[in-house]
């Protein structure tokens, strides 16, 4: 593996898309600040920003980092370079895991503290929070794999609906889990089999999506 | 045993609608291949082969002494490609386009990457998105220019420029390949493109390599001889006649092999010879194309 070039490849994606990872915490602060003012409105508009953007920077880089550079035909320059199919592959999910990671793990720990420090809030919304901002995750990945191995807008976009369709029905069916609904307007953050079982099933999609990606990368026989 | 600085063996790769047959490419190093076929012959495909883009079915490749696909990523540190679907990133400029290849490849010359500049009228500081096409064209050939590959691939770069822009794009290979240690193979629609900077030429058609020589062997063996043919006179089937055109008294052959045997064979058997004509490369690439096309469908 040449980890030089991987490198340069994740830094150049970083460099195209550092002010979208600007505006997006941007956009994420400002839903932190209406979840954290201590009324049920400004509390209702401030999660579905925050869902909203989150969703949003997920689905922004990989249209920029992936399918864009098929569309704009960038990719034939980029595979002209001294790497292989499986370094490529390698760089661009590093890059879009970073790139998505660092917005979305800013607002993860802000909105804990927000919620550990607000009064209105209760803590118990710790563990709920860290669930469904993780199904966000693995929807971006699902998305992230659809687009690197499809390399076809027509099917990213069909990896949106169906991650957006997922992320509603995931949400409904947390919200109904008895564990995690008893606990999630309670004062105290607990960790309990539910969730904690969630979170590993949600890391285990993901390392299924990113294994599977790798997988299918490498038997594609035509890469522009 | 020869140096090659690229060698196809029995390559084929096959599509739902096209297939490449049986590729048998030799280019020695140092030398300029022209690579003539028309729109969809294979030009492309075979090049992407080249660069390890597109993993063929069979057969084997090996470039600069690496073998494709499977070592790729070694050998493109030695090769440059530019192909006429290739385009830089809109939204940066040259300059940060020059830093990041600087930042990969150490053969960089920064020196030289300011002359291209120059010439090519270039400014560093601009964006791409504001850039001519012909403009785009010759970013892209500073970029593998500057950090002097050993092998140049250029998959038709000059389609869609003006006169002009083909011009010094054209001028500025030629400058390139004064050097001989390079190695450059060139794809185009364009034969007088390749006729200017070639010293090698193969011809392609609908997937497969129908005549490869180098230029001054074509342009000396392919002659186009007007006859004049009184009534009874059968002319002799020689070797290498692609065509025969024309009715009556007037013939035009077309011949892959000529020589003044060949005049001397038809006088003999009664035919005039009133010219023995030069040929253009695009005139030799349509009659071979054309009368391998009527052989195969014979």
């Amino acid at each position: 593996m040449n980890t030089y070039m991987v490198k340069r490849l994740i830094l150049k994606d970083w460099y195209f898309n550092r002010w979208t990872i600007v505006s997006y915490i941007a956009a994420g602060a400002v839903a932190l600040v209406l979840l954290g003012m201590g009324n049920e409105g400004a509390f209702f508009a401030g999660t579905i920003l925050l869902v909203t953007v989150l969703i949003a920077l997920g689905i922004h880089l990989t249209m920029a980092t992936v399918v864009e550079e098929r569309k704009e035909m960038t990719l034939p320059f980029v595979m002209s370079l001294p790497i292989s199919a499986r370094e490529y592959t390698t760089a661009k999910i590093l890059a879009n895991l970073l790139i998505f990671l660092v917005p979305w793990g800013t607002l993860l720990i802000a909105s804990f503290a927000l919620i550990a420090g607000s009064a209105a809030l209760p803590d118990g919304l710790i563990p709920f929070t860290a669930v469904v901002l993780t199904e966000i995750f693995v929807s971006t990945c699902l998305i992230l794999a659809v687009a690197l191995v499809s390399e076809s807008q027509g099917w990213t976009i069909g990896a949106i609906v169906l991650g957006n369709l997922g992320f509603n029905g995931f949400l409904y069916f947390v919200s109904h889990i008895p564990s995690m609904g008893s606990t999630m307007k309670g004062p105290d953050i607990i960790w309990n089999q539910a969730a904690v079982t969630l979170l590993l099933a949600e890391l285990a999609a993901v390392l299924l999506l990113l294994g599977l990606t790798f997988w299918l990368q490498s038997r594609k026989t035509d890469f522009i | 045993m020869k140096d090659l600085a690229v060698h196809f063996e029995g390559v084929g790769k096959k599509y739902r609608h096209f297939t490449l047959d049986d590729i048998h490419l030799e280019l020695p190093t140092g030398s300029i291949m022209g690579f003539i076929g028309a729109n969809g012959a294979g030009k492309s495909t075979t090049l992407r082969i080249l660069m390890g883009l597109v993993h063929q079915d069979r057969g084997t490749v090996n470039v600069l002494g690496s073998d494709m696909p499977a070592q790729q990523a070694a050998a493109k540190r030695d090769i440059g490609f530019v192909s006429e679907d290739m385009r830089l990133y809109k939204s940066a400029t040259l300059a940060w386009h020059m830093g990041f290849i600087r930042s990969i490849y150490p053969s960089w010359d920064e020196a030289y990457a300011a002359s291209l500049a120059k010439r090519f009228d270039l400014k560093p500081q601009q964006k791409i998105k504001g850039l001519s096409h012909g403009q785009r064209v010759k970013a892209a050939l500073l970029l593998v220019l500057a950090r002097r590959p050993r092998l140049l691939v250029l998959d038709e770069p000059t389609t869609g420029l003006d006169p002009v822009a083909r011009q010094e794009i054209l001028g500025g290979l030629m400058e390139v390949i004064a050097d001989e240690r390079r190695t450059v193979l060139f794809s185009s629609q364009n034969t007088l493109d390749i006729e200017q900077i070639s010293d090698l030429i193969t011809f392609i058609d609908r997937g497969r390599i129908v005549d490869s020589d180098d230029k001054e062997t074509f342009l000396e063996r392919w002659r186009r001889v007007r006859l004049e043919v009184p009534p009874g006179v059968v002319l002799p089937a020689l070797p290498g006649i692609v065509g025969t055109a024309g009715s009556g008294r007037l013939t035009v052959v077309t011949t892959s092999s000529y020589d003044p045997a060949t005049a001397a064979a038809y006088q003999s058997a009664g035919a005039t010879v009133r010219a023995v004509d030069t040929m253009t490369l695009e005139e030799i690439f349509v009659a071979n194309v054309q009368s391998r096309r009527e052989g195969q469908a014979a």
